[in-house]
């Protein structure tokens, strides 16, 4: 039965990639599964490879990025899901293209990105080696409902995975009090690092009440939105001792991406990877598709952050103010993969991270809310930057840029894909 | 004298979920640009009942479960200073969770009774886990303040009882309960609301009369307050309401 489903699924992703049918990610695993449910446990039982499972609101595609890179220096061969096929349907894809015939997977790690809210699922399905959970913030409430939810779900899937290592996050309360009472191998990682500290919280801060009491938690220190050093007054609970707290080197930019290097170092360290090995891997580390990558476009560059919730968006804003940016995009979408509600805007700390020295652009589905939401904030702007048409908007802000300069676009995620594609299908000018 | 304002925000750090802090700023941005003064009074948990008693408009926010009952026992130690001030005429925004819990109860899926503060005559029910959320941009339209262009994302049914008007009908969207085109509720010249968006950005008519209100209140006179420039306003609503094939 599988090695029909696996000749099968393989000839149908070779075809819908060869007819540029697009889906060509998830469909064979979506008709495997179809066919026999326990699919993915039966084909990983039979391999030595080692699972991986990266998941979180934040910094998943990065994390999974930086272990590929990791295991590659290390001369370890390693596959991943492919960025957005997060769902069970996308992972048994992955597997179908990377195993032979008979089933079997040649590789030693297999790093799967998993969407936070079909994590539950997934576990059921596939046993990880490893488990790595990285914060939840707000995103996409129209379609997840509430994080603590989300939290609950998890705790409930994790109580019966007594073979997995979990890498968690020890400055999100959430994900720190996953660890608690649960028979496995935990290893914590966090920042302690006065570089990185803010004095006050941020307005998008989520998740403020103690996990497991409900008792509002104190901070000693905030890193950004609710993620610090924490501790509970009423029932005691704090912040878990990280084994991990800093690096000698980190190939990104910004606070939330030192968390995912210190997450995948840390994953590394477990699996007998020296520091020695995992510094000459970042420093070879490029960034994943739209997360802080830099492109070329005539001659100038064009670097893109994507940013789809508050969180993502103040510390884009941030990273960005720190790199004395000129020329600044913003494109706010609200398709189905961006979250249809664009409230968050308003909690994006606009009054104080745009200088008056930056010139903005602001384009997508919803430029006026975005254009409005700047307006309020007390930022001027011109109704000549405001654009309807995001090919006109990326062609006058390269136009405006100089040789030396950098244009920053911070797209949610349908619009950099957008932006990707009139940047790469040289449509425009 | 310079007028001034101060605005209650209940709850700023918990009942602010869904980006409803775009409420203050939007309050705040117009009566500045009028030249009328704001201050903010956070009321958070353990607040004293003489902070509340100061404020000229209320503004509370929704909130996920777990920080709405925190919330609420906090906020039945201060419900007769609350009624009051509605009583009085004080003016108030209350979205979502907020609403809900100025009914007469909220009754979760399990059948058990959440008891409201009772200071609007309506109760919310929540069908079940498997009844879908009711969620995405809607328009309704209010009497005095045209059409509201929202977004709603809410798991409860909220029905009016007979001391109380709705606040709009529904034109497109969900609204309280999904069944009977009711949205929100008013009472007096407090607003209760399932629209986020945050609401008052897009719905400067609505803002203005928070803004008028509270300062005929507090300074018992007639005001009018300057026109301002609201074409971006505008093009924002008229994005939604193209989409949704709504004329606005």
């Amino acid at each position: 039965m599988n090695f029909l489903i696996l000749l099968f699924g393989k000839s149908l992703s070779k075809l819908s990639k060869a007819f540029n049918l697009g889906h060509g990610s998830t469909w064979p695993g979506h008709i495997a599964l179809k066919l026999n449910p326990n699919f993915t446990n039966q084909l990983l039982r039979k391999s030595q490879t080692k699972i991986i499972l990266v998941t979180g609101t934040n910094g998943k595609t990065t994390t999974a990025k930086l272990l590929e890179t990791i295991f590659e220096t290390a001369q370890k061969k390693v596959f991943l899901n492919s960025s957005g096929a997060n769902l069970l349907n996308g992972i048994a894809s992955s597997i179908i293209l990377k195993s032979d015939l008979t089933g079997k997977l040649n590789y030693d790690y297999a790093v799967f990105e998993v969407d936070e809210n079909t994590l539950p699922q997934i576990v059921k399905k596939i046993e990880p080696d490893f488990i790595i959970a990285l914060n939840l913030f707000r995103d996409q409430l129209d379609r997840y409902g509430e994080i603590n939810t989300v939290a609950k779900n998890w705790k409930n899937a994790y109580q019966n995975l007594s073979k997995t290592t979990f890498i968690l996050n020890a400055d999100d309360p959430q994900i720190a009090y996953l660890g608690e009472n649960l028979n496995s191998n935990i290893a914590y990682f966090g920042l302690n690092d006065k570089k990185f500290e803010y004095a006050t919280q941020q307005h998008a801060a989520d998740s403020i009440l103690c996990p497991k009491c409900g008792n509002k938690l104190t901070y000693d220190a905030f890193y950004f939105s609710h993620l610090g050093k924490w501790k509970c007054e009423n029932c005691k609970l704090e912040r878990p001792k990280p084994s991990l707290e800093n690096f000698k080197y980190y190939p990104l930019l910004g606070t939330y991406a030192i968390y995912d290097t210190l997450a995948a170092i840390l994953t590394a360290h477990k699996l007998n990877i020296n520091d020695e090995q995992i510094e000459k891997a970042l420093k070879t580390f490029k960034p994943a598709f739209g997360r802080q990558e830099i492109t070329e476009f005539n001659n100038k560059q064009v670097q893109l952050f994507l940013s789809k919730n508050p969180t993502s968006f103040n510390e884009s804003l941030r990273t960005i103010a720190g790199n004395k940016a000129k020329h600044l995009l913003l494109i706010l979408n609200d398709r189905i993969p961006d979250g249809t509600d664009i409230s968050w805007i308003w909690d994006v700390d606009f009054e104080t991270l745009i200088s008056n020295d930056i010139k903005l652009y602001l384009a997508g589905d919803r430029v006026y809310d975005l254009a409005l939401r700047v307006k309020y904030a007390g930022i001027s702007i011109d109704d000549e930057n405001i654009f309807e048409d995001l090919s006109v908007a990326v062609a006058k802000g390269l136009a405006e840029t100089g040789k030396d300069e950098v244009f920053y676009i911070l797209p949610t995620y349908s619009a950099m894909l957008e932006a990707r594609k009139i940047l790469t299908g040289k449509k425009i000018l | 004298m310079k007028q001034k304002l101060i605005i209650g925000w209940l709850y700023p750090t918990l009942m602010n979920i869904y980006g409803d802090r775009g409420n203050i700023i939007a309050i705040q941005k117009r009566s500045s640009l009028r030249d009328i003064e704001t201050e903010v009074n956070m009321l958070d948990l353990g607040f004293d009942k003489k902070d509340l008693g100061q404020c000229d408009i209320l503004l509370m926010g929704g909130a996920q479960d777990k920080q709405q009952e925190t919330v609420a026992k906090d906020l039945f130690e201060k419900k007769n200073e609350l009624k009051n001030m509605v009583e009085n005429g004080i003016p108030g925004l209350y979205i979502c969770g907020a609403y809900q819990f100025l009914g007469n109860y909220y009754k979760e899926a399990s059948g058990n009774i959440i008891k409201g503060l009772e200071i609007f005559d309506l109760f919310t029910e929540n069908p079940g886990e498997n009844a879908k959320r009711l969620i995405g941009n809607m328009i309704f339209k209010t009497e005095n303040f045209g059409k509201i262009v929202g977004f709603e994302n809410h798991g409860g049914r909220t029905y009016l009882g007979k001391n109380i008007k709705a606040f709009g009908k529904v034109i497109k969207g969900f609204g309280n309960n999904g069944k009977d085109k009711t949205e929100g509720a008013i009472y007096k010249s407090s607003i209760g609301t399932y629209s986020h968006g945050p609401i008052l950005p897009k719905n400067p008519k609505l803002t203005d009369y928070l803004i008028k209100t509270a300062l005929e209140h507090k300074y018992k006179q007639p005001i009018e307050l300057n026109k301002l420039d609201d074409s971006l306003e505008q093009k924002a609503r008229l994005a939604i309401a193209k989409r949704l094939s709504v004329g606005i």
